[in-house]
């Protein structure tokens, strides 16, 4: 009995996220607006110039053409996108009062908080989802499987880094502070993350630093994006740069954390 | 049934070193319609965060519907409907998702919870908006519908932030109709704030409230008996009058504008005053006793004297469940 007033709790705040979402156009546009100029502009572009024929001697063995190679990252771009600015539904409840509502309702905090990531995490995952229409075009093919683990993989990716908005949300005071917020930290993030070029594994260790500056390679090791680009690339793609069970570490760890940190700023206030 | 429904005693309460409510006491019996009238900043929000579970008083305690509020929270908010001063609807849902929101965080199964929603809304006369979106509502409508959801969990205590603000006479009759049978038959507690006087004369108890202190507490007409006094108020012909008058009777209370006050009771002051005066004056009227004159010899102030610049960043900040 109990339990059944949590769950339609939890399903409400749940459902909220959701119907606010379908009613945001901005959001929505952005969403696949994204992809389009990514796969279709950058991706077309630079697709002749990825193949190793033309570095003569040191040859790059992706043996994958750039559409394919970026195809997964633009997936996560889309989900560090919606899943950051996820924080403005936060810092909205706050600033217009709604937050009052759910706060003198017998609903316990971490339920509360975990309505919220579960609806903003769905988002982020349907407009991760939306690129995978595109995979036809981008010469992927998947099967069946292989979506559902991608699909499960973006999901957890988009729990850690919806809760990463949230954190982001109880720091910052106003929304013009996050949107110049969100902007310096998504962009930065995608492009240290071996997104939208390889950390070539062919090459040794010194090759690839005279190949790459040693402060970038550094940044593109130390970024935890990097890892979760790299576990989706091997779902659907079948290419790793990394063993296989870093990405899958990186993100859970990164949905466990946030989560915990999340919850208990939003206990704390 | 419990008979008192809310107590509270010593809660103190600070914003930094400003003290917003010190060491308050009150009781509110079940069933009874409870209205904490003060003028703007006496600490009335501050209050009802508390008692509501949003806030965490600085010290003191609070029991509301048997539970403390300090200790068992949940079980508290699970008894109260609150009306907040400031909106907390969603304005991008429409009436009828704010409300099923409200109900399932309640826990209301479907089909108590649907007859609820129709019940409230009818009430409320939003019946022809229900799948309208909040945002295209007047200030009045959202405040139906406010009211209307406070009470779909069927609250025992109902906790009222100056509600009628926005409400014309009509709805603001049919909701204390509503309250007043939901306090007859099934023991509803209201607790309401305001700095209406005319608000409070049907309460049970009118308390006052000052400075985030309780300077009386009371029945409505037991109040006038024993604070009220017949004030003169009366109106200078210029500002050399005004400042003559309070030179001779300190007593004098200035009122907004240009108007003065004199607690005009037995002695022979009064006569005297008008003597030396009458001619300076272009305005004299007697005040019978009312809980606004209560109010002013009590607190030496008229209700409504705050600017109201402070009181629009008041409500900014309350609005945020008292976070800055
Ligand atoms: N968030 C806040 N930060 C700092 N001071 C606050 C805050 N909220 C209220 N105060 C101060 O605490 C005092 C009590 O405020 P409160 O909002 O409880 O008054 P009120 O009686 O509800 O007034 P009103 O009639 O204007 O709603 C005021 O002096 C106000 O300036
Ligand atoms: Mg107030």
């Amino acid at each position: 009995m109990e339990a059944m007033m949590l769950l339609r709790g939890l399903y409400a705040i749940w459902l909220r996220e959701i119907t606010r979402a379908t009613r945001d156009r901005a959001q929505l546009i952005g969403g696949v607006s994204r992809p389009l100029i990514w796969l279709l502009i950058l991706g077309v572009g630079l697709n002749p110039y990825f193949r190793g024929e033309i570095y003569g001697e040191v040859r790059f063995v992706i043996p994958y053409t750039y559409l394919q190679f970026l195809f997964p990252a633009v997936i996560v771009l889309n989900i560090m996108y919606t899943s950051i600015q996820f924080a403005v539904s936060v810092i909205w409840d706050r600033e217009f009062g709604f937050l009052r509502e759910i706060l003198v309702s017998p609903m316990p905090r971490p339920l509360i908080l975990l309505g919220k990531v579960l609806g903003g995490s769905t988002i982020a995952t349907i407009h991760g989802g939306l690129v995978l229409i595109l995979a036809r075009f981008a010469d992927v093919t998947l099967s069946l499987q292989q979506m559902f683990t991608a699909l499960g993989l973006m999901f957890v990716l988009a729990f850690g880094l919806t809760s990463f908005g949230v954190i982001l949300a109880a720091r910052v005071r106003s929304f013009e502070g996050f949107g110049v917020f969100s902007n310096t930290i998504i962009l930065p993030l995608y492009f240290t993350s071996s997104s939208v070029f390889p950390l070539d594994p062919a090459l040794t260790r010194t090759q690839m630093v005279t190949a790459y500056p040693e402060w970038l390679v550094f940044l593109v090791q130390v970024n935890p994006i990097t890892y979760a680009v790299d576990a989706l690339r091997g779902v659907i793609i079948g290419f790793n740069q990394f063993p296989p069970t870093y990405g899958l570490a990186v993100i859970f760890g990164m949905a466990a954390v946030f989560f915990v940190v999340a919850l208990i700023d939003f206990s704390r206030s | 049934m419990n008979e008192t429904a809310i107590t509270v005693h010593d809660v103190t309460a600070h914003y930094g070193s400003k003290k917003a409510l010190d060491q308050v006491n009150l009781t509110v019996p079940t069933g009874a319609h409870f209205a904490l009238l003060g003028p703007n900043g006496a600490g009335k929000t501050t209050l009802v965060n508390i008692l509501c579970t949003l806030r965490r008083p600085d010290g003191g305690t609070a029991v509301v519907a048997g539970a403390d509020v300090i200790a068992r929270p949940t079980q508290a908010r699970r008894s109260i409907g609150v009306v907040f001063q400031d909106s907390s609807l969603d304005d991008r849902l429409t009436a009828w998702e704010n409300l099923e929101f409200h109900g399932l965080v309640y826990g209301m199964a479907a089909k108590p919870r649907r007859a609820m929603i129709s019940t409230v809304l009818e009430l409320v006369e939003l019946g022809d908006w229900t799948h309208e979106i909040v945002r295209t509502f007047s200030g009045g409508m959202r405040r139906r519908l406010e009211i209307a959801r406070a009470l779909l969990h069927r609250p025992k205590i109902l906790f009222l932030d100056e509600p009628t603000v926005g409400l014309d006479a009509q709805t603001r009759q049919r909701i204390w109709q509503y309250l007043d049978r939901l306090r007859r038959e099934s023991g509803l507690t209201v607790l309401t704030t305001t700095h209406y006087i005319e608000e409070v004369e049907n309460a049970d108890i009118v308390c006052i409230i000052d400075h985030g202190r309780i300077i009386a507490e009371a029945p409505p007409e037991q109040l006038k008996k024993d604070h009220g006094i017949r004030w003169l108020h009366v109106v200078p012909q210029d500002a050399t009058a005004a400042e003559a008058i309070v030179q001779r009777f300190p007593q004098a209370q200035r009122l907004s504008g240009t108007g003065l006050a004199l607690p005009a009771g037995d002695d022979d002051r009064t006569d005297a005053f008008l003597a030396e005066f009458r001619d300076r004056l272009s305005e004299i009227r007697f005040h019978p006793p009312t809980l606004e004159s209560v109010f002013l010899s009590l607190t030496g102030r008229e209700l409504r004297d705050r600017a109201d610049g402070q009181r629009d960043a008041d409500r900014a900040a309350g609005r945020r469940g008292g976070r800055r």
